[in-house]
């Protein structure tokens, strides 16, 4: 672990790590420049394994030494994984799991094989049999073995001495095909029965055909319970056979790992292993498929699996109700033609002559477009109007989780496109190294994440409760803050980058939006990680208003296991004592009131009592800032003076 | 691929042995695909005395795969076989003989926790006499060339006066013998 050495600001490797990376960046951003450390991400899950495979060795040696449960040897190597996650900070896909390409699976299943044979001082292919049958329990293995060999031979079907003679000369019948053979022309396995090669052939090939339990294969007598293993699946069967039979072997390796899952993307064949107690559920395989560890269902990182089920079996059962086409085609408010949105954001601009430019969503103008994230009810209505507005509302809600969704999708595929194709083109016309370009990238991935996150807050805003006003505000705000934040992120990836793909215009005109793209980027990460700090932790920043629910949503999230912690509240103190800024100190003896909530707050406050905002907004990126801050917590500007 | 080798063999083998086991096996036509195999019914069962005829048809993959097989002769059940050897249990070890014998084997030791007709299952377990008799009637009606055809019988009993469904229960009963059945038709 050479690399948590050397870093020296690397926080305690508690539980709540992940989150503080974004305060560390704050005051320690020279070390931890996200957009460098953050392209690690990748290589970090593949290196990762290799690292695990060099690793492996010292791990069994240590497990024959203390005897400790073999089976944890897969949570040894995920926690260091969860160590080396703090050397790079990855706020959103913090590594609470490692990716297994069929690569690394074959490699574990070979080194579990080679230690057993050793340790056992049997043939690697009697290993791969034990193994089989003992659930890939190393442990199980040798507990049996060293307590009674001869019950663990049995019990795997391996012999040490024939069930019966074998005539060393002469023919032998087979008593397949009923034909004698020469004894160069028949085989057995450890019992001593003897078949034709060409029946064995046919028997382990049927065997094959007929699925994964060809793995735990016996001598073709009908009572004997001899292992046909892999030395004769690869003494008799076809190269297509083999294959298959080792691809059983991957199966039942994965299978018996309980913290391993085959990652449920279509056509995916990696697998992930997941880091034993983890807070953070969300996983993403190297095929860029987020699902949650728990419920396999697709990511929804900061939302709980109990109200993404909920609000799932909502959709199916009131997509009745819910337009779907609604989501997905809409009149131009101006020109009234039908448009369908086929890019990401939500920037919609009207084909010529129109050439309206609206938001997608609430089909204001965008000229004038600030946030429109917020539900718009009116609570004052007559009591049948609520049944109608209980509809609006959920189709408000639906509607914006559905585009986000699509709009991540969209995302996917459009960083495919990047990563295959635009990122060389851009190479040349910019003539920019490729490692200069990374920042497109990062974008996207960036994009599809908070796609992602953004969809499921949508799902948490429908089931906030209405009577807290005070949690509603600070979701809302917060919500609304990431959202226009990626709005602007997407816009610019999605659109301005098409120019740059199809002419040079001017190294410093390039230079400028590299410059730009990085840091939407940063600032909507940071928005984002703010945004799922908050919900993770109950929206508790907020503590007046309605103490009773404000609790029961804590218990809900508390039972969901991802509470992680009061992160925010300690973080914001760290902060003022980290960088105390003068200009803020010098007025901090007069009462002010909250920007947002004009709450009156007291002179000693630096954050509002009511909302838990700061006290002075970020010119660059309108973040509302402790008054402690000299620099903006989200994009590090200072104020101007 | 079917190795008609091997089952051209497996029938030279039943016939050499047929006397000692009392199981033939033999081609219902010119194909070797389909044979029929009969067992006699087992010696101290309600199946004594019959002979019963088994079809033979062969999945592709003989001797790999297991022979389909299936009762010809009626017996209480279904005539559907449930057997593990038939099934994942099968070796390509085995042969139309061995498998032959399972069945009488089976005919002898029924396994009602694993049955394949329910009802008689039930019967088996519930009333065991009532099985016995039905299955020594159904043995007698239709797994014995020299007896009479259980037609006949009723329709000899019914000529004598007696209403059809009472004759057919009574002979039922007595395990379709007809002067038992008379008997009881008369003490009733």
């Amino acid at each position: 672990m050479a690399a948590s050495d050397s870093d020296d600001v690397n926080l305690a490797y508690d539980d709540t790590a992940d989150d503080d990376y974004f305060y560390l960046d704050d005051t320690d951003d020279d070390l931890h420049p996200p957009q460098a450390s953050d392209s690690l991400d990748d290589d970090q899950l593949q290196g990762s394994d290799s690292h695990n495979d060099d690793d492996d060795d010292l791990l069994q040696s240590s497990d024959r030494h203390d005897d400790g449960d073999h089976d944890c040897d897969d949570n040894d190597d995920g926690d260091e994984n969860a160590l080396e996650e703090d050397d790079h900070d990855s706020p959103i896909s913090g590594q609470n799991f490692s990716v297994l390409t069929e690569a690394d699976i074959r490699h574990r299943i070979k080194d579990n094989i080679a230690e057993v044979s050793s340790i056992l001082s049997i043939s690697k292919n009697e290993a791969s049999s034990l193994l089989l049958h003992y659930n890939w329990s190393v442990n199980n293995i040798f507990d049996s073995w060293f307590a009674d060999e001869k019950a663990a031979r049995e019990k795997a079907g391996l012999f040490l001495e024939p069930l019966i003679e074998s005539p060393d000369h002469g023919s032998s019948f087979c008593v397949i095909c009923f034909e004698d053979y020469p004894c160069d022309g028949t085989k057995s396995t450890s019992c001593g029965h003897r078949y034709c090669n060409d029946c064995w052939s046919s028997y382990i090939k049927t065997a094959i055909a007929d699925g994964p339990q060809s793995l735990l294969l016996t001598c073709p007598h009908p009572s004997c319970r001899a292992a046909v293993g892999e030395d004769m699946v690869g003494l008799f069967a076809s190269e297509k056979e083999k294959n298959k039979y080792s691809s059983y072997i991957v199966m039942s390796y994965i299978e018996s790992k309980k913290m391993i899952k085959w990652c449920p993307g279509p056509g995916c064949e990696n697998a992930i292993d997941f880091v034993a107690g983890s807070e953070n559920l969300d996983v993403s395989c190297l095929c860029s498929h987020s699902f949650c560890w728990n419920c396999t269902q697709d990511a929804h990182r900061p939302v709980d699996c109990e109200t993404v089920t909920k609000w799932m079996s909502k959709n199916s059962s009131e997509s009745g109700n819910v337009n779907y086409i609604l989501a997905f085609t809409k009149p131009c408010p101006k020109c009234k033609r039908p448009i369908e949105k086929n890019m990401g954001c939500s920037h919609m601009t009207c084909r010529a002559p129109c050439l309206y430019e609206f938001c997608w969503l609430c089909l204001g103008d965008w000229n004038n477009h600030g946030t429109c994230n917020r539900f718009k009810g009116n609570p004052e209505e007559e009591k049948r109007e609520k049944a109608k507005q209980y509809v609006m509302k959920y189709t408000h809600y639906f509607e914006r989780w559905a585009t986000n969704q699509n709009s991540m999708k969209k995302g996917a595929a459009d960083l495919q496109k990047v990563q295959t194709e635009q990122i060389e083109v851009l190479s040349r016309i910019q003539a920019q190294p490729l490692a200069q370009i990374s920042f497109v990238t990062e974008a996207w991935k960036q994009i599809i994440e908070c796609r992602r996150v953004l969809a499921w807050t949508y799902a948490y805003g429908f089931y906030l409760p209405e009577e807290c006003e005070a949690k509603r505000n600070l979701f809302e705000y917060l919500q609304g803050q990431a959202e226009s934040g990626l709005e602007r992120l997407h816009d610019c990836a999605e659109k301005e980058l098409l120019s740059y793909l199809k002419d040079k215009i001017s190294v410093e005109g390039f230079i400028e939006f590299r410059k730009k793209l990085t840091l939407l980027t940063r600032v909507t990460r940071n928005y984002f990680d703010n945004l799922v700090a908050a919900l993770q932790n109950g929206l508790s920043d907020v503590n007046s208003g309605s103490s009773s629910v404000s609790k029961k949503r804590k218990s809900n999230w508390a039972a969901a296991a991802v509470n992680a912690a009061p992160v925010l509240d300690t973080n914001i103190n760290d902060n003022s004592a980290t960088a105390p800024a003068p200009a803020a100190a010098a007025s901090a003896m007069e009462p002010w009131a909250c920007a947002y909530c004009s709450y009156e707050n007291q002179s000693s406050a630096t954050n509002c009592a009511m909302c838990g905002r700061g006290s002075w907004t970020c010119d660059v990126c309108t973040y509302a800032n402790s008054r402690t801050s000299a620099t903006c917590a989200m994009c590090t500007e200072a104020p101007e003076p | 691929m079917i190795d008609f080798a091997r089952v051209q063999k497996e029938l030279q083998e039943c016939s050499r042995e047929k006397d000692s086991s009392g199981i033939r096996v033999s081609p219902k036509s010119d194909s070797l695909a389909r044979l029929t195999g009969i067992i006699p019914g087992p010696l101290g069962t309600p199946y004594e005395g019959g002979s019963f005829e088994i079809g033979f048809y062969f999945a592709d993959g003989y001797p790999f795969e297991p022979p389909k097989m299936k009762f010809v002769t009626k017996v209480c059940q279904s005539g559907a076989i449930c057997l593990d050897i038939l099934k994942d249990q099968w070796s390509p070890a085995l042969t139309l003989k061995t498998a032959l014998l399972s069945v009488q084997a089976l005919l002898s030791a029924p396994e009602p926790d694993d049955p394949q007709d329910a009802v008689v299952a039930q019967q088996y377990l519930r009333e065991y006499q009532t099985f016995v008799g039905t299955a020594r009637y159904w043995t007698e009606s239709f797994a014995k060339a020299s007896s009479l055809g259980v037609e006949e019988k009723v329709q000899r009993l019914v000529e004598m006066g007696f209403p059809d469904g009472l004759v057919r229960s009574t002979l039922e009963a007595v395990g379709g013998d007809e002067n038992l059945a008379l008997e009881k038709l008369l003490s009733s």
